[in-house]
């Protein structure tokens, strides 16, 4: 996996990250900051339910920049990094996740790794824990976590080392809307 | 807009339509007939249903495209300097950008697909 960036920052004077590499395509670049910023405004599923299926995401995935970002609304919901920790292999046996934590984490790893991991049990699981809508946007949520750090990956843009950073949650700009 | 993610998001018509801008904007900034090339060669590797890509009918910059495709469902890792600087080659760098983006994004949307996440949904 590379950490030299394949592709140049198009803002003058900054990095190559993933804003700036994304400012090649400013109408995906806004298009996308919208869309995130629309899902993680959402309150239909919690943010620490999408924050705990995006750490997964972030290390069955091996994307350090998203392994190392924590949002805040997810923290100010109790997402400590005790319960952070646990998610890893073997979390289905870890006292601090909750219930619907670990059906929502089995749906990531389906979606992200292995289909056959949502058997009839997981499915049940949750479907008990989650309404059809909260589970629709946890499925957008995976699949923007999945693909953003593909994309970051691919183009060479994880970081040598990174400190793990508490950032701003993302917000739909009101001038955007 | 077809696609599981869209789909599921029936009940959510402002963020339907978000995503569906975004993969709009994503997929405009590349030929139809590559983005059409890119899907179906993800589609494939997962097992999905999918004509098969007659690689020996491709051009030289097309098949480059595809086959770096391919590599994004379960080799994104293992994917090289070298591989990368040859789809920015054919591309340029806003190219390659749409193009990561769309791969991924196809990649994503396949592997929805699979859990069936529509259903999970209820639509």
């Amino acid at each position: 996996m590379s950490t030299i960036p394949r592709v140049s920052s198009a803002i003058a004077g900054e990095p190559a990250h993933f804003g700036s590499v994304l400012a090649h395509q400013p109408e995906i670049s806004a298009s996308f900051f919208a869309l995130y910023g629309r899902f993680w405004g959402s309150d239909v599923l919690a943010a620490r339910l999408k924050e705990v299926a995006r750490m997964r995401n972030a290390r069955v995935t091996e994307c350090g920049f998203c392994r190392n970002v924590r949002f805040d609304k997810a923290v100010a919901q109790g997402l400590g990094e005790e319960v952070v920790d646990d998610i890893t292999d073997g979390y289905e046996a870890s006292a601090r996740l909750t219930d619907a934590e670990k059906a929502v984490l089995k749906f990531t790893d389906a979606l992200i790794h292995d289909p056959e991991l949502l058997n009839r049990d997981a499915r049940a699981a949750l479907q008990r824990h989650l309404t059809p809508a909260q589970i629709a946007e946890l499925g957008l949520g995976v699949t923007l976590f999945l693909a953003l750090a593909k994309a970051l990956i691919t183009m060479g843009l994880e970081p040598d080392a990174m400190e793990r950073t508490v950032l701003p949650t993302p917000a739909v700009l009101e001038a955007a809307e | 807009m077809s696609g599981p993610v869209h789909a599921a998001l029936a009940g959510d018509p402002v963020l339907a339509e978000h995503y569906a801008a975004f993969r709009a904007k994503a997929e405009s900034a590349l030929n139809p007939r590559l983005v059409a090339l890119i899907r179906q060669a993800i589609a494939a590797v997962h097992g999905m249903e999918a004509a098969a890509i007659d690689d020996a009918a491709l051009d030289e910059r097309t098949r480059v495209c595809v086959a770096y495709a391919r590599r994004i469902p379960f080799e994104h890792t293992a994917i090289t300097d070298p591989e990368a600087a040859s789809v920015v080659a054919h591309l340029g760098e806003p190219g390659f950008v749409a193009f990561s983006v769309v791969a991924a994004l196809a990649d994503a949307e396949c592997r929805a697909g699979l859990v069936d996440l529509e259903g999970l949904a209820g639509v």
